[in-house]
């Protein structure tokens, strides 16, 4: 789902940066000082496993694919900000080791898909999670996928706006060829991933875990 | 004895290669973008085969069937082709500044560079021990499934087995995180 490089021209990509470089120095002060040493192993296990599981590509009909984003449950468990921070992190060793992403446009990445869509996923589930646990925690990872996706579509809509010849696709059949998708295939999963994991994490019990 | 590599030049290949990347993503005329490949190639000779073989691998694939894909939709929702050019434009950035990004990351001591952000350097190893750790214990347990089977698991077997090793993939990667966050804080990180 996450952008590559070269999809955005630095008109965007260099605000989006200027953006997440404060979110990612406040998310990193409030979350990794000296004092997370009980809650670091388990975001980065949490982390590491978002990584793997957005190596996990989901075929979609159409030819494409998608895939999970799995940090919902760590803006759950953590908060928006250790999301960010996170996501951050898969996303620069996605570019830096395997070739997927990028650097250019790992700021417009994490926005989308660290920030907007956890945040919208912490939201649901802190109004929801007082009528049904597991329908919140589905509803988060739903929610979160639906919000990265729009933020994703918006970005390339932008770029389209911005110069049709930098990227050539109408903002309508970016916002089909990804939402349809997202609304249908990943966003189940992602909701399906949440309540499963956190299930998880509570029945192994771990330090430095408070939901 | 090999030397060690210099950190402080490692920082300034990192600081050239940003600027780089950012400069070629702002080009959309293939031939400026084809001489730009063509100085990459030139600059960074060693382990060209290597380089370009890891970019044929990773990055053209993906950009080419997503252009494919987006070029396919154009057509099945307005009825009309995109033009060509643009496509090829995107491919051709995405080609040189992956084959740029591969090129100095060969070159570099990431974790060295990295060295003056202690925490993000700590998060960054026990999140790549992490994967690593995951990657060979999911593997270790599909050819446990496979061996235990007299057919190929299909995705409902993996699915039955992926519940019950799930948990205890997770926990013993959150322990192993754990001792090596415990060992890097021991060492001053």
């Amino acid at each position: 789902m996450h952008l590559p490089d070269g999809f955005l021209s630095p008109q965007i990509s260099l605000p989006a940066w200027a953006v997440a470089v404060p979110f990612w120095a406040w998310g990193a002060r409030r979350h990794f000082g000296r004092e997370a040493a009980e809650s670091l192993p388990v975001m980065g296990s949490l982390t590491a496993l978002a990584f793997v599981i957005q190596t996990i590509l989901i075929p979609v009909p159409g030819g494409t694919s998608t895939h999970l984003t799995g940090v919902t449950l760590l803006a759950i468990l953590y908060g928006p900000l250790a999301a960010m921070v996170c996501e951050g992190l898969v996303l620069l060793i996605q570019a830096l080791f395997f070739g997927a992403g990028g650097v250019t446009v790992l700021g417009v990445n994490a926005l989308a898909m660290g920030l907007l869509g956890p945040l919208a996923g912490w939201l649901a589930w802190k109004l929801l999670r007082g009528l049904s646990e597991k329908a919140a925690l589905f509803a988060a990872g739903w929610l979160s996928m639906q919000v990265s996706t729009l933020a994703v579509v918006g970005a390339l809509a932008l770029q389209h706006w911005l110069d049709p010849l930098y990227f050539p696709v109408a903002p309508a059949v970016t916002l089909v060829a990804m939402g349809v998708p997202s609304l249908t295939v990943a966003g189940v999963v992602e909701g399906l991933y949440a309540v499963f994991a956190l299930s998880l994490v509570r029945k192994a019990n771990f330090r430095g875990v408070e939901a | 004895m090999a030397s060690r590599p210099d950190p402080r030049a490692g920082r300034r290949l990192l600081a050239a290669w940003l600027v780089a990347i950012f400069a070629l993503s702002a080009l959309h005329d293939p031939r400026w973008l084809a001489g730009a490949g063509l100085a990459a190639v030139l600059l960074f000779h060693r382990g060209l085969w290597r380089t370009l073989g890891r970019t044929l691998r990773s990055v053209v694939p993906v950009t080419v069937g997503l252009s494919a894909a987006s070029m396919g939709w154009n057509r099945l929702v307005t009825g009309d082709w995109p033009p060509l050019q643009p496509f090829q434009a995107l491919a051709l950035r995405a080609a040189v500044i992956g084959f740029l990004t591969f090129a100095v990351l060969d070159r570099l001591a990431l974790l060295p560079a990295l060295a003056p952000f202690p925490a993000l350097t700590r998060l960054l190893v026990v999140t790549l021990a992490q994967i690593h750790a995951l990657r060979l214990l999911s593997t270790e347990s599909l050819q446990g499934l496979r061996s235990r089977l007299p057919r190929r698991p299909g995705p409902l077997d993996l699915l039955r087995g992926a519940g019950g090793i799930t948990a205890m993939l997770f926990t013993l990667a959150t322990r192993n995180a754990r001792d090596i966050s415990d060992a890097m804080r021991s060492r001053g990180f």
